[in-house]
């Protein structure tokens, strides 16, 4: 049977037009993102601001705490959420309280992983997605494919004929036209909802603050006219004081586009105060769990917590680069993606993702906050390979684990292994071709040769060329070691 | 508040501590500790007339790369100049009246729009916290003026903090935002910015501004307007106060208007 992964991942490298575009995104926030790490000149603030997130998870239940009680002084509500359904229900319970009719939502990849619109939906409620981006992958009823750039597989004809057929404009494939068209019909929504929906990329505890990083200004529209605001906030995305604040959300801008600071970056941390005309009646912070903890109690794993989701990892991973993000068939995509995804929603379900990705380094490399994901990609694949009880992981593919196990007995053997090799090369024969190459195999081999031909078993191994040509010299001399060489 | 301590006395669980005994900040004081921010603070407040025009310089530049306008300008008189020149000259986006809504500040009300326009189709309203009307009149405006409190020359970034009578929607609902700035109030850099803002106590929200709002989503793209405003202006008072003898105090002028329509004709 084909996996999904491989079926999506072999439509993005198939398509020219994705092709083109992410490796334009990486060739200029790829590499950009290196640069700059390479001249900052304050060489130490990723360690610094990595070595604050790990340390702040140690007192998470107190940040939280210290949180809460600030935004609960100012007015606002706060309301821990341990799973995807109780963050749904409050929400929907206040939305239901309000008489909300209409929702709109700044980017929020939180909100994705809850899967909270389907459930607004099925309430009655209108959802919006207000980020240009997603609104257009709305319209499409299509799935993000970037963390910053979610409709970075389309270009602008696909657009204008999808703004043409849902908005009634005029066909254009000019962006300032588009975007213009997008403007005026999200703006009437923009103002016309009750309810502003948004994620939380960083709250401040000590202050009592959320913020939210933007170029577009929608955030800051969805946060400022409709009467209610409700904020989804992972539970790891908080830092103790402003000094931790500022040096993280530079990090965080930087990375994911190269910008000292993003145009906007908010920060609410209550309702409207009495004498304001406008911002929220309602501020509801909802602060939630989902799997979280579990990744926080193992050790292996609680480094991934420490990301930012600034997306620069997908703008030099050599896979993302290909496949694109559609395969990772998850709110989260790229090297990230392949880590948390199994993480929060099943290793076994999710085997895929940390079996594609190279272990390259390239995102560890560019992470703002030295993540090591190739380590843990590995880890995911031990944990595949043999199973683990505290994952509830069973081991990925028994067939594999008994071939491995062959293929041991067999190359520590050397007669069993030479006599393999005569073997193979008797029965290889009707497959070499012309070229001298072997172009197709069968069954579990089909791996191989599907996408390039695969050389056949040299005739000679090398240690018998190398006896061979040195023998005279072997018996004189002794061995030669690689180190010499 | 008890799905509260469940959920941190999972997380307690998590991180190997006693599940439920509940810690305190006091237990841990390097955990919300600050460096020292008086040298920082010292700095600003000691920056002399030349370093301040220096920042200016520095402002200006860092500014044109994020496509903000920046109009240097010596006096109030000047400063009006320039506003009255871009309510001339912009054009309304949504609608087809100019409205242009302003926040009750008195480096605002020192520009006296209101006795230029009386003879013009351009009305002038003032985000006064009494005013039950503002929502509407921002969401007609096409031009809205702010005076906001910090100014970080490195980033060209304006912070804007919410308080009576300067509501958020002033920067953002209009197509086109004007900043009136003075020279004091810049800093070098984010370090000093966050250290003026440690000082403030019980912030309410507020928000950075780092030039018009803008998108790359289509075919990385650039484009100014996507939810805010398309173009920003920055007007830089370089002259102090002090130094302008022949203009009333501001705080006076903000008493003299005390209307919410200041000027209507059309």
């Amino acid at each position: 049977m084909t996996s999904q992964y491989r079926v999506d991942a072999q439509k993005g490298i198939g398509s020219p037009r994705l092709q083109a575009s992410l490796h334009s995104l990486q060739d200029r926030f790829g590499k950009g993102a290196m640069a700059l790490w390479a001249g900052m000149e304050d060489k130490d603030m990723r360690k610094r601001v990595k070595k604050s997130r790990m340390k702040n998870f140690e007192h998470l239940d107190i940040l939280l705490a210290e949180l809460a009680q600030n935004v609960r002084a100012r007015g606002g509500n706060v309301y821990f959420a341990k799973t995807a359904q109780d963050a749904i229900g409050y929400t929907l319970e206040v939305a239901r309280k309000n008489g909300v009719k209409r929702v709109v939502k700044g980017k929020s990849m939180l909100s994705m992983e809850i899967a909270i619109d389907p459930a607004l939906e099925d309430a009655g409620i209108e959802v919006v997605e207000t980020d240009l981006g997603e609104y257009i992958i709305q319209l499409a009823g299509d799935k993000p494919s970037h963390i910053i750039a979610p409709c970075i597989h389309m270009n602008r004809r696909q657009i204008g004929e999808l703004f043409a057929e849902k908005l009634g404009v005029d066909y254009t494939d000019d962006p300032p036209a588009l975007t213009l068209a997008a403007r005026k019909a999200l703006r009437e929504k923009l103002l016309s909802a009750d309810m502003g929906l948004t994620g939380c990329n960083l709250a401040c505890a000590e202050t009592g603050h959320i913020s939210l990083v933007s170029n577009e200004g929608n955030i800051r529209m969805a946060t400022t006219m409709p009467q209610v605001h409700v904020a989804l906030m992972g539970m790891e995305r908080i830092v103790a004081t402003l000094e931790e604040h500022r040096e993280t959300v530079q990090l965080l801008t930087r990375a994911a586009a190269l910008q000292k600071l993003s145009t906007y970056v908010s920060f609410l941390g209550g309702p409207s105060s009495a004498n304001d005309p406008d911002g929220p009646k309602e501020f509801h912070l909802v602060i939630i769990d989902n799997g979280r903890s579990k990744i926080l109690a193992d050790p292996e794993f609680r480094e991934v917590l420490a990301c930012i989701r600034c997306g620069a990892c997908l703008n030099i991973c050599p896979v993302y680069g290909r496949i694109g993000g559609h395969a990772y068939n998850s709110p989260y995509c790229g090297p990230i993606g392949a880590v948390i995804t199994p993480l929060l929603d099943g290793i076994n379900k999710h085997a895929d993702l940390c079996k594609g990705e190279t272990l390259c380094g390239a995102c560890k490399d560019i992470c703002p906050v030295q993540i090591d994901l190739p380590r843990m990609l590995a880890a995911l694949r031990h944990k595949l390979a043999y199973g683990s009880d505290r994952w509830n992981t069973r081991q990925h593919n028994p067939a594999e684990a008994y071939a491995f196990t062959l293929w041991r007995l067999l190359v520590t053997r050397s007669f069993l292994y030479r006599t393999f090799l005569k073997i193979g090369r008797f029965f290889q024969r009707p497959f070499v071709h012309k070229n001298k190459m072997i172009r197709k195999m069968a069954g579990i081999g089909s791996g191989w040769t599907d996408g390039r031909d695969l050389p056949p078993i040299a005739k000679r191994t090398f240690t018998e060329l190398w006896s061979q040509k040195y023998n005279k010299d072997l018996a004189a001399q002794p061995a030669v070691t690689e180190e010499e060489i | 508040m008890d799905n509260q301590t469940a959920f941190l006395t999972t997380i307690r669980t998590a991180l190997d501590e006693v599940p439920n005994a509940e810690r305190s900040k006091k237990m841990f004081p390097q955990l919300f500790s600050s460096p020292d921010t008086t040298g920082i603070l010292k700095k600003i407040r000691g920056r002399t007339v030349e370093e301040q025009t220096e920042l200016v310089k520095i402002l200006r530049k860092n500014g044109n790369s994020l496509n903000i306008c920046t109009h240097i300008v010596e006096s109030f008189k000047e400063a009006a100049a320039v506003v009255i020149e871009l309510i001339r000259t912009k054009e309304p986006e949504f609608n087809y009246t100019k409205h242009v809504i302003m926040h009750d500040h008195p480096d605002i009300a020192a520009l006296q729009l209101w006795n230029r326009f009386n003879r013009e189709a351009v009305t002038l309203h003032t985000t006064f916290s009494r005013d039950p009307h503002i929502r509407d009149k921002t969401i007609a405006s096409f031009i809205g003026i702010t005076a906001p409190a910090i100014i970080v020359a490195d980033s060209a970034t304006l912070i804007q903090i919410t308080e009576p009578g300067r509501p958020r929607s002033t920067s953002l609902l209009p197509s086109i935002h004007i900043a009136i700035i003075r020279r004091e109030n810049l800093v070098a850099d984010l370090a000093e910015a966050y250290a003026l803002l440690r000082e403030k106590s019980r912030l309410d929200s507020f928000v950075f501004i780092s030039g018009p709002s803008k998108t790359a989503d289509i075919e990385a793209h650039m484009v100014h307007g996507a939810h805010g405003p398309r173009e920003v202006h920055l007007v830089v008072l370089s002259e102090p106060l002090s130094a302008q003898g022949f203009e009333k105090a501001p705080e006076e002028m903000g008493k003299h208007n005390d209307s919410n329509l200041m000027t209507t004709s059309s």
